[in-house]
């Protein structure tokens, strides 16, 4: 086929001037990271599949690049910083050093043949604090990616409320997905959801099906009165993955345009062997203005 | 606000949900100019064939649209899907030419569907995409089977072919573009309720 005029969907050369403004940003987020406390780590681009098997959904392994090795192991490009830095880490960890502040930066490889153009090669820069399972982490994390973007927009929610009432019925999972009551969510439930999907839902609503998120959510809001950046949306249920807690999605500019997403994953650890609670951010370099 | 209007079969009646909603939507008139973009009242009306507004609403080139479950479906388009239309519905489904002989190959407009429900049911068979008109690779038997919509199944009973399965129920639907749904959420929870209204008077 006819390649010498094209490359792969999805990727493309940075030339002098998109490389420059790259590396602006770049150095802007560096220089925010550093006065924060946190300190660069670097992650291969290519690891086994196997150690992330076990990782609930397996979204990014079904996103990723595979590919057999020489010893005939199975290898993915990679397309998820957070569990591979999970991976790294974890063995590595001794309680009196957390928690942690850790900064990466690199690109990832996308594949979602499915999803209309999402197929690409992105450039993210993320920070997580491990070993902090405080309110106060979770505050921190959110204050640092409003800084970070251009007239932030930033939409939370706590993925366990949703967990609890999806753990109820799976119709649940369809109508809060879909933003529309369907029959088959039961009797027990439907104000509940019914109110999510209106957008009428409170903290004092959610609070009977999960006290703890909501007590934590409301801390939350407390800490951040006053700053209008921040917006609680209470059925925001996607992409939940590995995150146990809390979830944040960035818009920023004019466009609105999503430029960051991160959350509290406070099991990931875990599954690498060692027990730390953990939340972080990555933000996709390309996406912002 | 961008509100992308599929062309063709449904247009009417989805305008005219809008305008019952209260809208001030483009008119006929209108619509004979080359114009492709119609401001009134502060909203832009886009008018874009069916299967392309879930396109156009997942981009965020339009904040919403009109589109049925099939297209949303055949594109994958994680956009909400707030308010189902009560009109325009039908049903996706597997149809067998004539005999009904086995299941080897599939023509469709629709790929995906088609491969997520023969993935579903094991059935190892060949799709033949096509543009329209699928019924006929049945009847010529260039295909043992169609995947396509089914509205009254007159075409079916005419050419003695075989419903077999309902792969989906099929309804045209609101969908709202998920940034616009987070960043927007007054503008957003406006027209849900507008439509949803407009909706339930036209029951």
């Amino acid at each position: 086929m006819a390649t010498n005029t094209r490359y792969p969907t999805g990727v493309h050369p940075l030339l002098v001037e998109e490389t420059a403004r790259r590396r602006r940003i770049e150095a802007r987020f560096v220089d925010a990271f550093d006065g924060a406390g946190f300190r660069e780590v670097v992650l291969p681009i290519i690891d086994y599949v196997e150690p992330y098997a076990s990782l609930a959904g397996g979204a990014a392994s079904k996103q990723s690049y595979r590919f057999v090795d020489r010893e005939g192991d199975l290898v993915a490009i990679r397309a998820d910083f957070t569990p591979m830095l999970a991976r790294a880490l974890a063995p590595a960890i001794a309680e009196e050093t957390l928690p942690l502040r850790l900064f990466y930066r690199g690109d990832v490889i996308r594949v979602e043949a499915s999803r209309l153009g999402a197929n690409r090669e992105l450039f993210q820069i993320g920070a997580e604090i491990i070993g902090d399972d405080s309110i106060d982490a979770d505050v921190a994390m959110l204050r640092l990616a409003a800084e970070l973007a251009s007239e932030p927009a930033i939409v939370y929610n706590d993925v366990s409320i949703a967990a609890v009432l999806i753990a109820q019925s799976s119709a649940v999972r369809e109508a809060l997905s879909a933003k529309r009551m369907t029959s088959g969510v039961p009797a027990a439930l439907q104000t509940i959801v019914a109110k999510l999907i209106s957008g009428e839902a409170t903290l004092d609503d959610v609070a009977p099906f999960a006290p703890e998120a909501a007590a934590r959510l409301s801390a939350i809001g407390e800490a951040l009165a006053g700053d209008d950046t921040f917006v609680l949306h209470l059925d925001d249920i996607e992409d939940i993955g590995y995150y146990t807690g809390l979830r944040f999605r960035v818009y920023a500019g004019p466009s609105r345009a999503k430029v960051a997403q991160g959350g509290r994953y406070d099991n990931l650890y875990e599954r690498f062997g060692q027990r730390a609670a953990a939340i972080g951010f990555t933000f996709t370099i390309d996406d912002l203005d | 606000m961008r509100i992308a209007i599929p062309k063709g079969r449904l247009q009417d009646k989805v305008l005219g949900v809008f305008a019952g909603a209260g809208y001030d939507v483009p008119d006929e008139a209108d619509l004979k100019t080359r114009k492709l973009v119609f401001d009134r009242g502060g909203i832009e009306w886009i008018f874009v064939k069916d299967g392309d507004v879930p396109v156009y609403v997942e981009h965020g080139a339009a904040d919403a649209g009109i589109a049925g479950l099939d297209q949303i479906l055949e594109h994958e388009c994680t956009a909400y899907q707030p308010v189902e239309l009560p009109f325009g519905h039908c049903k996706m489904m597997l149809i067998a030419a004539p005999g009904a002989p086995p299941l080897t190959k599939v023509a469709t407009k629709y790929p995906r569907i088609t491969r997520q429900f023969l993935d579903s049911r094991r059935v190892r068979a060949e799709i033949v995409p096509l543009g329209g008109s699928v019924e006929l690779a049945a009847v010529l038997k260039l295909t043992s089977h169609v995947v396509d919509l089914v509205e009254t199944g007159e075409t079916v009973r005419v050419h003695k072919l075989e419903l077999q399965d309902v792969i989906a129920e099929i309804s045209p639907r609101l969908i709202v573009g998920k940034n616009f749904y987070r960043t927007e959420p007054k503008q957003v929870r406006e027209l849900i309720a507008r439509v949803e209204e407009a909706v339930n008077v036209a029951k």
